[in-house]
Parts: structure tokens; C-alpha cells; sequence
């Protein structure tokens, strides 16, 4: 981008240097005045509805009363922000906002935080000279699961309205009744079921929206408060926690160019009380006699570490292995990938569950997109997960570049997506079907899609946008998209927060710390510090499982994972896990995967551990901790550096810092990255690799693929946002709002089926059958049958896309 | 699938085709969905919203702040006198409180058999004429308290199909704000405005 062109603006009587065409409210405060204001927002676009921002600015005719958040700066500008006139008008405006306002603070949640409390303070009348009756309103309303409205307090500011509108999409509130009696509200019946809601909750500028979770729980000044990155999406949303004796109350968006603008999503938002759960787990336990028993850490590392050395000292190392870690910090993950390698002898370690694109894929350096290169793609592809459900962050990004941007935005996907109505061009294919769309991409049967491809800067979103396809042909669309725009820049994507992280520190069965295949020379670099380890390639999630069932395998770690739950497979880790010899488990809570285990070791989660993670473009980030871990809950790099030690294995993990320190020294992509820097000169991040250092040149190339299947019913299983998992599970807020066991069928099939909507039909697969509640939607193609993944009280189907549906 | 009939599907098809944006055509379309049920109703917005590519929550922001969308059962004569201040001068209060006593039916309200409803409404740029009354937004002037009654019973009587404000206003009306001139054959054969595009337009069966 060139320089923006600067022009001469004064701003009570200093002159200064700013950007052309800039709105004068951003000029002056980056210049240092602030100007009052209520319905301006940097993220949004301007109306001047609230008039606070009024200033003065010098004209032919003498000096005139503008809004600033309206008025773009031009060369000459004369301003003045604090003349008798501008304090009467400001004093007016406050007047009028505080006639129909409550003055509720002591019992308002927004009291200590409140722009108009704050403004009213610093640039009210003090006084008011209105008697009558205000307005009132039954209070508070629920427009959503998540949000409280308690219309009375409203200013009117429509910042609420214009985010749901301009940024996240789905406006379900509005202006209505508008005249004397406007206010905020939704349709009758219609709830404000957005997925990003409690961002409106953040910018409200008095407390008319609240959030149920953390309605009347704190005041803010009472308020301890950290910085960190959020886990619960793959972009690491800057968020900051706020926590009242140990106890965290509330996740708040922090603004930054680099990811989230300041939005998060509501599972991002609200995605913090399982952590307070009281059933999280926070002893030792070990299985004596079928029965699992609290014991203490000794014992139980004991147990563990002896287990493990006897299974090593008979069957070597291949008959260990480790899955999990793309949860937690880049030190846990390394520590992982460490105890792995050096204690147990063994690189059957994966954190990906199955569902995820090639290690190598994935953690290439070549052509990545960054978040922000999005902003400038002339064209953006996503042929990938429903960005909206999976990653709502790029979700939020992308559909600013398509809306605001003017990128040309083509999406390809088995059904509707959120993005459908931002892109310019929107395929649908039939799941398994997806190679076929490829061929004709290939041989431009779509011109309009290949004219999108021959446009200068080229994005590509790929990942798995359905099983059916299995995880090569998002490797085959990125080959495709670079062949078509030799500059493209690519997007891997993948689910699960610090996936990029655990493969950065060497979690696949092919990979090593910082992005360096597991090969001769990966291994012999690493010899100085890890010593010798396996130079055979190891076992991934699915070879491991199948290994446990076939008792090549004996012993399994699970850190922070599920499979049983989160595989497409399911079966698989069933079986698995049920024939498995000897399982131990670190987590945070019991799950279906570790239920059976032999020993369980109570893991520290997020806020209760410091560290490192990596998101999906490579920018690894500062995650701080703010609360003790409950009970006797430990970091699992430090479960694992007992339990090698006790194996005679010293790993030499001491601190977290201090293996941030270590990582640095043995991963050429993460070369010199120190906490110093991170917490001071870079609280945004730093995108790896640093120096440029591209260990891994994976180049895409295009696989061969299947035939989308003749059966008269296709299945589409997709994660959506709220899911099953053992976290939302013990997230009471985000919980209910899964989707629940349903099954989303085009009205067009309903008939030969008999099924109608609402009622209960019966989904059949070569894997699996359960029932569901039939949902009618016209955004699923005739022929598919949509399933979302991993739902309270629903069968798993699997991942083979013949399906057969019944009424019974 | 829509809830609206053929012919007024049709409407909406071309009615949208007028504009570059569909949500453009998103208060033609609420008459159309008056129309189609008398009033305006939750489902009604929600298919406007369909049609505009808008939400039910932007239907109702624009439905609500207009008070010719009627979102309450409206009687099939909408009496609408007006009691802003020219007619309050020439007598409009008295009008609406013939209208009140002869029908029945308080302002704001409907009759119980769905005949009748009654507002008062602020100008309807009939000043010239002033009192004046719409039936259906079909304008009569210069009209006294003992014409109001009659025109009540008369709609009650004749229950005429189409209401046509040149027959109402030689049969009710007083002096007007000037000659119209060409006379209208045409009415409204319902409680909203007669627009040719939406299908609201009666003929008159008389002549
Ligand atoms: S509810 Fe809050 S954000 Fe929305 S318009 Fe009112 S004051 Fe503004
Ligand atoms: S901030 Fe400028 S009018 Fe509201
Ligand atoms: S005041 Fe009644 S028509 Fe103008």
C-alpha cells in the first residue's frame, strides 16, 4: 500500500500532519484529542445519530457546528473541540440522552464502564432541568439466550443494530416503532440468535444489553484483568480475561489489526465456564481393582512411569503412543512432542484426530496467507468448513472483504454456508462429489470462477468442507488454485485452536519442532538437545487407534483429547479404546475417551497457565495466566517431565518460559521468539517463521479422488459451532444452544420420504443410524442430508456418505 | 414456498424487478402482504422478508414507524378522520366523535364484526377542504358531523365493494379544496391505499 496522502489540519490551535480523508473523530484522537462520542465506532461506518462528537470548525462564513464522526478532514481544517459553543452543545446533547435515561448505575452492570456515565461526568450539564415522566419499559427482555435488553437505558446510538447489520451479518434487531416511542428490539419471537450477539453486549454505550453470564456478577473496578488469545477459535482472538477471586467472570474483545478487530464470537465470548466447572478433575486418579482411586502425584506418576518403561523395555517405543495437545500452550505441546520422542522412544504422536489435512500441509511455510492479506485479496476462495461455524473470526474477516473490501468472494461448499450471501460466486456440490467439481474448475466449465482466479491477489481458504471427500482434496483445490493463479497465497485450514501450534512443536507422526520434516537431517539438527530419537516415521491418530485394537500398540497417552467423540470415525476409537492395554490420560475433565483409563492426571486449562500459542496464518501469541489451576491440577509439560524423569529420562523442562526459551534454540521458525517480546513490543504477535526460515516447502499437488456416490441420498456431517464437546458440555451458557440431534433434509425430499418437519425420522448409514428431529431448509441441496457433528443426543453416522432416511 | 397466492406472487415478482436492490421493495410489498390478509401480520412480514432478502427484524423496523401499515385486524372500512389542526378549527373533532357515536367504535379500535374501523390521523393534505375523512384513503371533504353519520350508516347499509372517493364525496361531502377535475372511477376495495401495481384498485360496478 503507498503512503496515505497527509494534509493540515488544526486541532485547538495545534497543527498537525494527518491522513487525507480521514474522519476528523480518528484524526484528532490519534493526534491526541478525543473527542466525545457515542455512536461512532472505528470498526463501523459513521451515521451521526448521537450528536456528541459536535466541534467546531472554521468556514467562509464563520464558524460552524459539525459532527466530527461525519466530517472527513481536508487540507486547512481549522477545528476546535473545546469552545464555549461546543461545550453548550455538549451539555445540550447530554441533557436530551439523560431525560429518558434511567440513572440506574448502581444496580447497571455497565456502572464504571459506561461511555455515558463517563461523558455525562466529563462533559454534562450536572444538572437537568427535565420533570416529567421518563420513558419505561418492561425490564430486562431476553433477545437471545445469551443477551438482556433493558430498553429504558438505551441512547439510541444504533451501534448495536449496524454490527449486526454491517459486521457479523444477521441483523435480527432493529430499530423499531420508531419516532417517540424508537427502540432496539427483535421480531416477536424471533430471537437475537447470533452467533457473535455479546459483541453488541462490549459496545453498547450504556447497559442495555447485557449478557446473562455475567449479568450482576461483578462491578468492573472490582475487576483483576490480563490480556491474552482466545483457544476457542483457530485465529486466536485477542481477548481480555477478567477474573474476581480466581473466579473468571467475563472474556472481553480486544481491538487489533492483526486478528479479531475486536469481535469475538459468543463461543470465544462466553467459552470460559467449564473452567469454574465442579466437575473438573482435580486429583490423581489411579484404576486399583476396576475402580479409579485418588492417590498423589508420586503414586500416580509412579504407576504411570513404570507402566510405560515396561512396555518400552519389551516392546520399544513403537508400542507407545501419544494423542492430543492441539489444545493447549506451544510449551505443553513441545513438552509433548519432547516426552514423545526422548522418553518414550516413539513418534506415533498426533494431535490432529483424523479430521485434518496433511502435516505437511499444514504447516508449510510457502505461499501462507496471513489474516490481513485477506483484506487485500482482489479474490477470495473458500472451499472449506462453514467459516461462520468453524472459524468465526476469518468468517468476520472474509465477509468484510467481500462487503466493505470489494473482493470478489467465491465459495464452494456442499450446502449454504453464512458467507452465501457475500459471495459473488457460490458452488454447491454433492459430498463425495467434490473431485469432480474440481475437473470441471480445471477445465473452466465454471468461467466466472476462472475469471475470479485470474485477478492479481489471490486467496485460498481450503479445508475439509465435508468427510465424504476425505482430507486430499483440499490439498487438490489449493494445487488447483495455484495453478490457476500462480500467485495465490493459501489457507489451510483446520479445527481445533492451537492445531498450528502442536505441528509446529513437532506433533505428527512426520513432523519435529519448527516446522522440520522428520527426516536425517531434521533429526541429526536436533540431536544436540533431544539426543537420539526414532528417525522412522510414526504412526498418525488412526494408525495408533488401529494399533491399540490390534495390540501392536500397548500403551496410549491422551492429552486434552477425545476421540471417541471427535474422530469422523468413531467406531475406530471405540474399539480402540476398548481393547487398548494400558491408557493414561491428562485432561481437565472425564470424558467418553478417558472414562476407562488407567491413570488420569488432572491438567491446568486456559487462564491457569502462561505460554505460547500459534494460530492458523502462524501468529504465535502471549496466553497469560489469571486464576491457580483448581485442586491439584498441574501444566502438562510438567506431568510429563515427572513422569520421564521417573522413567530415568531427564526432558529438562523447568518452567514454561523457560521452554519457550528452549523451543527458540532447537526450531528454526521460532527462532529468537522470547516472552519479553511478545508482552512488549509485539502484543499483537509475530508471525512464524521469523527469519524467513522455510523448513517445510511442501507444494500442493493434486490427487487423484473418488466419484461422488450414485446413492439416491448423500450425508453431510459438518461441526457447527455449539457442539458436544467436553468443554461446551460444562459450559451451561453455550451448551443448550447446539443444535441438538437433527437432520436437515431439502423440503423437495421430504415427500418421497414422508418426512416432515419438525418430526422424528430415522438417518441410516453403513456406519451408524440414529434419530433425529427433521428440519426442512432449502439451504441444504436436494439429494444431501445435513447432519451437524458431535450433537447432544445424537448417533454418530460416520463418515461414508450413503445414507438411507425413514419416517420410523 | 410462499404463502401468498399466484396472482399476488406475480406482484411481487414485478414489483421487485423495478428495483436494483430487492430490499428496495420492501414497502410496496408490506401493502401487498395487507392485502392479502386485511392487516399485517407476523407471517405476512416474515414473507416481505423473504421476498426483500431482509430479516423479519428490518421488516417490522420499516412497518412499524408507518402508521398506514396496520399490524392490528383492520375492519374492512378504515374511517380515518382527520384532527389536526386546520380540520381541528373547522370542526374535525366534532366529525370523528360523530363517526364515534354512530358507529359504535372508539378511535383506534374495530367494530366486533370486522367492519368498521376508526382512527383520527394528523394531516391528510386536504387542508383546503377541511373537515375532512378518508374511507379506505379515499378522501371526502368538507364534511359536517350529521354527513359523518350518514356516511357510517351508509357503509354499514351498502357495504359497497369498492369505496370511490368522488361518489362518497357527492353523496357526503361539503365544500372541497378545489375541482378536481377529471372524476375517478376507480376505489379501494380494501383498508389500504388503491395502487394499481398492488392489485388494491376496485372498479366501480356503477358506471
Ligand atoms: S442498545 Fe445500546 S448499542 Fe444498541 S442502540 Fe441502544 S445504546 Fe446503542
Ligand atoms: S459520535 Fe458523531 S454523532 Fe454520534
Ligand atoms: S389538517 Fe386536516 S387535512 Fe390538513
Amino acid at each position: 500500500m503507498s503512503e496515505a496522502k497527509l494534509v493540515t489540519v488544526t486541532i485547538n490551535g495545534v497543527e498537525s500532519q494527518v491522513p487525507a480523508g480521514e474522519l476528523l473523530i480518528k484524526a484528532a484522537q490519534d493526534e491526541g484529542t478525543y473527542i466525545p462520542r457515542f455512536c461512532w465506532h472505528q470498526r463501523m461506518s459513521p451515521v451521526g445519530m448521537c450528536r456528541m462528537c459536535l466541534v467546531e470548525i472554521e468556514t467562509p462564513r464563520g464558524p460552524m457546528m459539525v459532527t466530527a464522526c461525519t466530517s472527513p478532514v481536508s487540507d486547512g481544517m481549522v477545528v476546535d473541540t473545546e469552545s464555549e459553543e461546543v461545550k453548550k452543545a455538549q451539555e445540550a446533547i447530554l441533557e436530551f440522552l439523560l431525560a429518558n435515561h434511567p440513572l440506574d448505575c448502581p444496580v447497571c452492570d455497565k456502572g464504571g464502564e459506561c461511555p455515558l456515565q463517563d461523558q455525562a461526568l466529563a462533559y454534562g450539564p450536572g444538572e437537568s432541568r427535565f420533570v416529567e415522566i421518563k420513558r419505561s419499559f418492561e425490564k430486562p427482555i431476553p433477545i437471545s439466550e445469551l443477551v438482556l435488553l433493558d430498553r429504558e437505558r438505551c441512547i439510541l446510538c444504533a451501534l448495536c443494530t449496524r454490527f449486526s447489520e454491517e459486521i457479523s451479518g444477521d441483523p435480527l434487531i432493529e430499530f423499531q416503532h420508531r419516532g417517540n416511542t424508537t427502540e432496539v428490539n427483535t421480531f416477536p419471537d424471533l430471537p437475537f440468535s447470533s452467533y457473535f450477539s455479546g459483541n453488541t453486549v462490549q459496545i453498547c454505550p450504556v447497559g442495555a444489553l447485557t449478557a446473562k453470564p455475567y449479568r450482576f456478577r461483578a462491578r468492573p473496578w472490582d475487576l483483576q484483568k490480563v490480556e491474552s488469545s482466545s483457544l476457542q477459535d483457530t485465529a486466536h482472538p485477542r481477548i481480555e480475561i477478567h477474573a474476581s477471586q480466581n473466579e473468571i467472570l467475563r472474556y472481553t474483545g480486544v481491538d487489533n489489526d492483526a486478528t479479531n478487530h475486536g469481535w469475538l464470537s459468543d463461543k470465544a465470548r462466553f467459552g470460559y465456564e467449564y473452567l469454574r466447572s465442579d466437575q473438573r478433575l482435580t486429583s490423581p486418579l489411579v484404576r486399583r481393582g476396576g475402580e479409579l482411586v485418588e492417590v498423589s502425584w508420586t503414586e500416580a506418576i509412579d504407576t504411570a512411569a513404570n507402566r510405560l518403561d515396561l512396555i518400552k523395555s519389551e516392546d520399544g517405543g513403537e508400542a507407545l503412543a501419544v494423542i492430543g495437545g492441539a489444545q493447549g500452550t506451544n510449551e505443553d505441546a513441545y513438552a509433548i512432542s519432547k516426552f514423545a520422542r526422548v522418553a518414550l522412544g516413539s513418534n506415533n504422536v498426533d494431535a490432529r484426530l483424523d479430521d485434518a489435512l496433511a502435516s505437511h500441509f499444514l504447516s508449510a511455510s510457502v505461499d501462507r496467507a496471513t489474516i490481513a492479506d485477506i483484506d487485500d485479496a482482489d479474490t477470495i476462495v473458500v472451499w472449506a468448513p462453514d467459516l461462520k461455524e468453524e472459524h468465526p473470526t476469518l468468517y468476520l474477516r472474509v465477509r468484510r472483504a467481500a462487503q466493505e473490501l470489494g473482493a470478489t468472494l467465491v465459495v464452494i461448499h456442499p450446502r449454504a454456508t453464512g458467507l452465501d450471501d457475500r459471495a459473488s460466486h457460490k458452488l454447491t456440490y454433492r459430498p463425495g462429489g467434490g473431485y469432480e467439481l474440481l475437473d470441471e474448475l480445471a477445465n473452466g466449465d465454471h468461467p466466472e470462477v476462472s475469471q475470479a482466479f485470474a485477478a492479481e491477489k489471490v486467496v485460498a481458504l481450503v479445508g475439509i468442507a465435508s468427510h465424504a471427500d476425505g482430507p486430499q482434496l483440499a490439498e487438490s483445490v489449493a494445487a488447483l488454485v495455484r495453478r490457476k493463479a500462480v500467485h495465490a497465497k493459501l489457507m489451510p485450514l483446520n479445527s481445533r485452536a492451537n492445531t498450528y501450534g502442536a505441528l509446529d512443536m513437532g506433533l505428527a507422526p512426520d513432523l519435529l519442532p519448527g516446522r522440520v520434516g522428520l527426516d536425517t537431517i531434521g533429526c541429526a539438527n536436533l540431536a544436540a538437545s533431544w539426543g537420539d530419537i526414532p528417525a522412522v516415521i510414526g504412526r498418525d491418530t488412526r494408525q495408533i487407534l488401529q494399533g491399540l485394537d490390534s495390540g501392536e500398540v500397548r500403551g496410549l497417552v491422551l492429552v486434552g483429547a477425545d476421540p471417541i467423540n471427535d474422530l469422523p470415525e468413531p467406531s475406530i476409537a471405540v474399539d480402540a479404546l476398548d481393547a487398548a492395554e494400558y491408557v493414561i490420560a491428562i485432561d481437565l475433565f472425564l470424558n467418553d475417551s478417558n472414562r476407562n483409563a488407567d491413570v488420569i492426571l488432572p491438567a491446568s486449562g486456559f487462564s491457569e497457565k502462561e505460554g505460547t500459542v500459534t494460530n492458523v496464518e502462524g501468529r504465535v501469541q502471549k496466553v497469560n495466566q489469571i486464576r491457580p489451576a483448581p485442586g491439584q491440577a498441574r501444566t502438562d509439560w510438567a506431568i510429563l517431565d515427572d513422569i520421564a524423569t521417573r522413567m530415568g529420562v531427564s526432558l529438562g523442562l523447568a518452567s514454561a518460559e523457560g521452554i519457550t526459551k528452549e523451543i527458540a534454540t532447537v526450531s528454526p521458525a521460532y527462532e529468537d521468539l522470547t516472552w519479553d517480546s511478545l508482552e512488549w513490543d509485539h502484543r499483537d504477535g509475530i508471525v512464524v517463521p521469523i527469519h524467513g526460515a522455510q523448513a517445510i516447502n511442501h507444494i500442493p499437488v493434486a490427487l487423484q479422488g473418488s466419484k461422488a456416490p450414485t446413492a439416491k441420498l448423500t450425508l453431510h456431517v459438518a461441526r457447527v459451532m455449539y457442539d458436544n464437546g467436553v468443554r461446551l458440555q460444562h459450559s451451561p451458557s453455550l451448551h443448550k444452544l447446539g443444535p441438538g440431534a437433527v437432520a436437515h433434509l431439502n423440503p423437495g425430499d421430504a415427500p418421497s420420504i414422508g418426512a416432515r418437519d419438525g418430526h422424528t425420522i430415522k438417518v441410516v448409514t453403513t456406519r451408524g443410524e440414529g434419530e433425529f428431529t427433521c428440519v426442512l431448509d432449502e439451504g441444504t441441496p436436494t439429494g444431501v442430508v445435513y447432519v451437524p457433528f458431535n450433537q447432544q443426543g445424537a448417533s454418530s453416522l460416520g463418515s461414508d456418505p450413503v445414507v438411507r432416511v425413514t419416517t420410523s | 414456498m410462499s404463502r401468498w397466492s399466484e396472482g399476488t406472487q406475480e406482484r411481487a415478482r414485478q414489483i421487485i424487478a423495478r428495483y436494483p436492490e430487492k430490499r428496495s421493495a420492501v414497502m410496496p410489498l408490506l401493502y401487498l402482504a395487507m392485502s392479502e390478509e386485511g392487516y399485517l401480520t407476523g407471517d405476512g412480514m416474515e414473507e416481505v422478508g423473504r421476498w426483500c432478502e431482509i430479516t423479519p427484524a428490518q421488516v417490522l423496523s420499516v412497518a412499524s414507524f408507518y402508521t398506514m401499515y396496520k399490524r392490528e385486524r383492520t375492519g374492512q372500512y378504515l374511517v380515518s378522520c382527520c384532527t389536526s389542526i386546520t380540520c381541528m378549527l373547522l370542526g374535525g373533532d366534532d366529525v370523528l366523535h360523530a363517526v364515534e357515536d354512530e358507529s359504535g367504535v372508539p378511535h383506534g379500535e374495530t367494530d366486533d364484526d370486522g367492519l368498521l374501523s376508526v382512527e383520527h390521523v394528523e394531516c391528510i393534505g386536504a387542508c383546503g377542504g377541511a373537515p375532512a375523512v378518508q374511507i379506505n384513503y379515499e378522501l371526502i371533504e368538507g364534511v359536517s358531523p350529521e354527513k359523518a353519520r350518514q356516511l357510517v350508516r351508509w357503509l354499514k347499509k351498502a357495504r359497497p365493494d369498492v369505496v370511490n372517493s368522488d361518489e362518497m364525496q357527492a353523496l357526503f361531502g361539503g365544500r372541497t379544496s378545489f375541482d378536481w377535475g377529471i372524476s375517478e372511477k376507480s376505489g379501494a376495495i380494501g383498508p389500504y391505499p388503491a395502487f394499481q401495481p398492488l392489485g388494491t384498485v376496485g372498479s366501480e360496478a356503477a358506471d
